[in-house]
């Protein structure tokens, strides 16, 4: 039994090692975050990604190449805000990994470089925000990456010096692409601005943010608790009183909930990608948002 | 060559910990199966995040110390009402205990859904996860496996029946915050069910032997096919399992050893 995994040991070490270079190795936990890494760093890195687009990013299945990578890992880049809370403090404690240690060089956090919403303006128990740092579901507001983008180039330049012109003008042209998509976007989406929409739960608060859509309900106010039964009656009341144009879902959220008060109240569901890779339009940062908005459009004319 | 240690370091942890939790649950499974109970970790595991929920309800700290201690009373007490439900309904058992698993389990919706702190980070406080084992639970686990130890292979005659429960509860506890429910589960029947038809004296021996092989068969295939170790070191036990009882079917007796 030792020889044989030995023997496959070394076959993976063979693998692992022919197509490692001088890159600088990343370890990113979401797919959006694991997107800009590859954006700014091109071929001068390597990203690996914690959880894939459909994948509750509370949760993770502790793979061997995910440990293989958070010990190896030059940088971490990780959303923060309490979003991976659950597991990517034990996995960075447990790496052994000096370089990836919170407030390191190799410990980047998106959260860090924007301001959030809903951050309680007193730290109250009783409050019962469950997330004090404010909602870590910031990468809905394309706004928000520009900053994130920024900061990051500067931790790669840091991080790897021979290769820093090669980072600041892949920065710099990712900068001034993002500006003339965030443009672009923004005169398309002009028509939704204040049409009344429901959420899943607090995950779309940036892009509804972002757009002007008003938010006027929640179907699970406590995410992973599911709603009571005067809950759902007063939504729908609620929302027959004063309807909402649509339903948003994320491609990671379960159908039912929103499928459920989409018949009760004659609202159309709108799928949103949420993340790259969540829907088959969704395949990097920029097309992200164009399938998002056209999801949207596609409803409010 | 050190990318070769590295990988072999990730699986030392968990290798470790599926020894350790081994030790423990072959001997408590065959005791398990015999007394027609298979589900009653499931319904311990849930009593216990239910006292984890219960503790942070009624604010108190739960890192560290404080959700062990919560987590370790809710078990005994959950264990002491099985113990009293044995003597009282014995024919009844197993279904008592399948209706422990859901009141426990439902119970947390209920405690959550009235605590303004939500929860799903508490809800995953006790499910383990086989490859990020720290030292500090293993340490832990070990203490606990050796005094399991001296207690069930010197004194099992005389622990008695609220000994067996007790002695369950806290084993349990412990080990499903380290490799998970799913795990817990899986290397306290399916050894037991492997070998019952073996001879009395041989399958303790023979639990340990499926066990430990599927542990490092599973955390090999786990690595090469990158795939969740947990799920995959499952179903391998679950296959060498099968194996191990076709393959000694025909002996029953230990006449060919």
């Amino acid at each position: 039994m030792k020889t044989f995994i030995r023997g496959w040991l070394a076959a993976l070490a063979l693998c692992a090692a022919l197509p490692a270079q001088a890159e600088l190795k990343i370890l990113a936990t979401t797919a959006d975050w694991g997107a800009l890494a590859s954006e700014l760093g091109g071929d001068r890195v390597n990203v690996y990604t914690a959880t894939g687009a459909l994948q509750d990013v509370h949760r993770v299945e502790a793979k061997p190449s995910l440990v293989a990578r958070a010990r190896t890992a030059d940088l971490l880049v990780a959303n923060g805000a309490e979003l991976e809370s659950g597991w990517l403090p034990i996995l960075v404690r447990e790496s052994g990994n000096r370089r990836i240690q919170p407030g390191g060089t190799g410990y980047f956090e998106a959260a860090a470089q924007v301001a959030l919403l809903e951050k309680p303006a007193k730290l109250d128990r009783a409050m019962g925000d469950i997330h004090p740092q404010g909602n870590p579901h910031l990468h809905l507001n394309p706004r928000n990456i520009g900053p994130v983008a920024k900061a990051l180039t500067a931790r790669l330049v840091a991080l790897d010096a021979a290769n820093a012109a090669v980072y600041q003008q892949r920065g710099a042209d990712f900068a001034a692409r993002w500006a003339q998509a965030i443009a672009r976007w923004e005169a398309k989406a002009a028509p939704l601005k204040g049409v009344p929409v429901v959420v899943m739960h607090r995950d779309q608060a940036y892009l509804c943010n972002w757009l002007g859509l008003k938010e006027v309900a929640a179907i699970e106010p406590k995410p992973g608790v599911p709603p009571s039964a005067g809950y759902l009656g007063q939504l729908v009341t609620q929302l027959g009183a004063s309807p909402a144009r649509m339903i948003l879902r994320n491609a990671y959220n379960d159908s039912k909930a929103a499928d459920w008060l989409s018949k009760r109240t004659n609202t159309p569901v709108v799928l949103l990608p949420y993340s790259v890779g969540g829907t088959d339009g969704a395949r990097d940062l920029i097309s992200l948002f164009d399938d998002t908005l056209d999801r949207l459009l596609a409803v409010k004319p | 060559m050190s990318l070769f240690t590295t990988d072999l370091s990730i699986l030392w942890p968990a290798l470790i910990a599926g020894l350790l939790v081994s030790i423990s649950h072959v001997p408590l499974g065959q005791q398990v199966l015999s007394r027609g109970i298979v589900f009653i970790d499931l319904a311990i595991a849930q009593v216990a995040g239910l006292g984890v929920i219960a503790a942070s309800g009624f604010g108190l700290p739960i890192e560290g110390w404080g959700a062990q201690a919560a987590a370790g009373t809710a078990a005994l007490a959950g264990a002491l009402l099985l113990t009293w439900t044995e003597r009282k309904r014995p024919e009844v058992q197993e279904a008592l205990i399948g209706i422990l698993f859901v009141l426990a389990s439902t119970a947390q919706i209920l405690v959550l859904a009235n605590d303004p702190h939500g929860g799903e980070n508490l809800k995953d406080l006790l499910a383990g996860q086989i490859l990020w084992v720290s030292t500090e639970q293993l340490v832990r686990t070990a203490v606990l496996t050796a005094l399991f130890s001296v207690v069930w292979f010197l004194w099992r005659e005389k622990i008695g029946r609220i000994g067996f429960y007790v002695l369950f509860a806290v084993v349990v506890t412990a080990s499903v915050q380290l490799v998970g429910v799913y795990l817990v589960f899986t290397t306290l029947i399916v050894p037991a069910v492997a070998t019952y038809r073996n001879a009395a004296n041989r399958q303790l021996v023979l639990g340990y032997a499926l066990t430990i092989g599927s542990y490092l068969a599973g955390l090999a295939v786990s690595v090469v096919t990158d795939l969740p170790s947990s799920a995959v070191i499952v179903w391998t036990m679950a296959l060498l399992g099968l194996f191990l009882h076709l393959a000694t079917k025909a002996t029953p007796r230990p006449a060919e050893a």
